[in-house]
């Protein structure tokens, strides 16, 4: 990762340089936020030109409607994210997509892809390793499919089979796993 | 208490910090995290901690896709629609700001030179009243001393035309023994019944204020006053007329208290001159 020329800025000084429509802060909003974003984006929809059109669709909504953010309602990733999100799951969603992955569903197997798009990120993500081996299986699976994977916790129950309840629980104590991780 | 530890453990702030939830939910923690700093706090931590996942799991996007975000952006900077409707605070308290002092300082330097101009002609007026004022008192004297001309002329003019009326004697009336540098002249014309005395060139001491000069003319044998008169330095009158009198052999003049006397003291008698 090559951090010579990034711009960053604390985030109340990016909420205020971003309602002053400056344009410092485009440019430190794409250089604090753009490859956080980009993982999740890129881990819901594997195609990276697909993903890369996502990213560019997010920082234009979040510029355009970023009037509508407030600081009450709470950090300023959270909200990026879930419009990165969004705007990841309505692409996948979307008949062009769909279409365009029915072809590829005939050549190459799901499960290749997954393979072969966590050998990608691998080297990348040095930290990862300590994240697996403090979440347990169960709590990275619900993770990874509800975070990075866009499913809602009620779709997350019915692929894996288990009740509402002890999704939401397992949510809660991975989040938790991350915390202690983290602090 | 229990409530909330309930409500954070039932695993909804998790959910609505992965986006979730249904709206009405949404709505429902907002709410409560404005209601109760706890579950504030413990929405932070998760917020922060899902950042921090993200962050692990960050993956750079391609280089060149930087310049493709931030053009598609900042291209938009001028020409997009979007922006007043959103954004209208900062483009109108702009162009509001602009004009403001522009106009106060107008205001401002209109009032500065209205009020120099007030003390300036303030200032002018006073002068001028000044001059007027002057010009009035000069206008009153002139006037004045025109009136004392025209009113000198007019008495020169009867003097003269005494002088030159041929039924006009000039009586000479001089000192008596007493009053041997005691001179007078009397214009008596009998024609018009006329007796006029020359008071510029009265030559008698002057008379105090209990006493008076009193003339008399001598007719047949008798004499008849002809009224009295002040020797008198203030006296500017050039000319007096005196009582009228028909025919006279002589005229003379006695010093008489004030008012004057009905019979002449003779041993007060100043001039006398015979026709």
């Amino acid at each position: 990762m090559s951090n010579k020329s990034k711009i960053s800025l604390s985030e109340e000084e990016l909420v205020l340089a971003l309602r002053r429509h400056e344009k410092i802060a485009v440019e430190a909003l794409y250089d604090m936020y753009s490859s956080s974003l980009y993982g999740v984006i890129s881990r819901i929809i594997i195609d990276t030109a697909v993903a890369e059109d996502v990213l560019q669709e997010t920082f234009v909504k979040i510029w355009h409607s970023f009037a509508s953010y407030s600081t009450e309602k709470g950090r300023l990733f959270t909200w990026m994210v879930n419009i990165a999100r969004n705007l990841a799951i309505d692409k996948l969603r979307s008949k062009d997509f769909k279409n365009q992955n029915k072809n590829q569903e005939l050549e190459i197997n799901v499960t290749f892809i997954d393979e072969q798009r966590n050998t990608v990120y691998k080297p990348e993500l040095l930290g990862i390793k300590d994240l697996v081996q403090t979440l347990k299986a169960d709590q990275k699976e619900i993770l990874e499919l509800v975070y990075f994977k866009g499913y809602t916790h009620v779709e997350a129950a019915d692929e894996l089979g288990i009740p509402l309840g002890t999704i939401k629980t397992r949510l809660r104590m991975a989040i938790q796993q991350l915390r202690k991780h983290f602090n | 208490m229990e409530d909330i530890k309930a409500y954070i453990e039932s695993g909804i702030l998790e959910l609505y910090v992965l986006g979730d939830v249904s709206p009405g939910e949404k709505l429902q923690v907002e709410e409560m995290a404005s209601r109760h700093p706890a579950i504030k706090a413990e929405l932070d931590e998760i917020e922060h901690s899902m950042e921090l996942f993200a962050e692990a799991n960050a993956v750079e996007p391609p280089a060149q896709l930087r310049d493709r975000v931030l053009n598609s952006l900042l291209t938009n900077f001028g020409d997009d629609n979007n922006f007043p409707s959103k954004h209208p605070q900062p483009v109108k308290d702009n162009v509001i700001a602009l004009p403001a002092p522009k106009a106060n300082s107008f205001y401002k330097y209109a009032f500065a030179a209205c009020l120099a101009l007030l003390i300036a002609s303030v200032v002018v007026l006073f002068s001028v009243y000044n001059k007027l004022q002057d010009a009035n008192t000069q206008l009153v004297a002139l006037n004045s001393t025109n009136q004392k001309f025209s009113s000198t002329v007019n008495f020169m003019d009867r003097q003269l035309s005494i002088y030159r009326d041929t039924s006009f004697k000039v009586i000479k009336l001089k000192g008596t023994a007493n009053h041997a540098n005691a001179l007078m002249l009397v214009a008596f014309s009998p024609a018009k019944k006329k007796v006029v005395i020359d008071m510029a060139d009265l030559k008698m001491p002057a008379n105090d204020k209990e006493h008076q000069y009193q003339l008399w003319a001598l007719v047949s044998g008798k004499p008849v006053s002809l009224g009295v008169f002040d020797k008198d330095a203030a006296d500017s009158s050039l000319m007096k007329e005196m009582k009228s009198v028909p025919v006279a052999q002589a005229f003379a003049v006695t010093l008489e208290p004030r008012g004057g006397s009905i019979n002449p003291t003779m041993n007060q008698m100043m001039v006398i001159g015979t026709l």
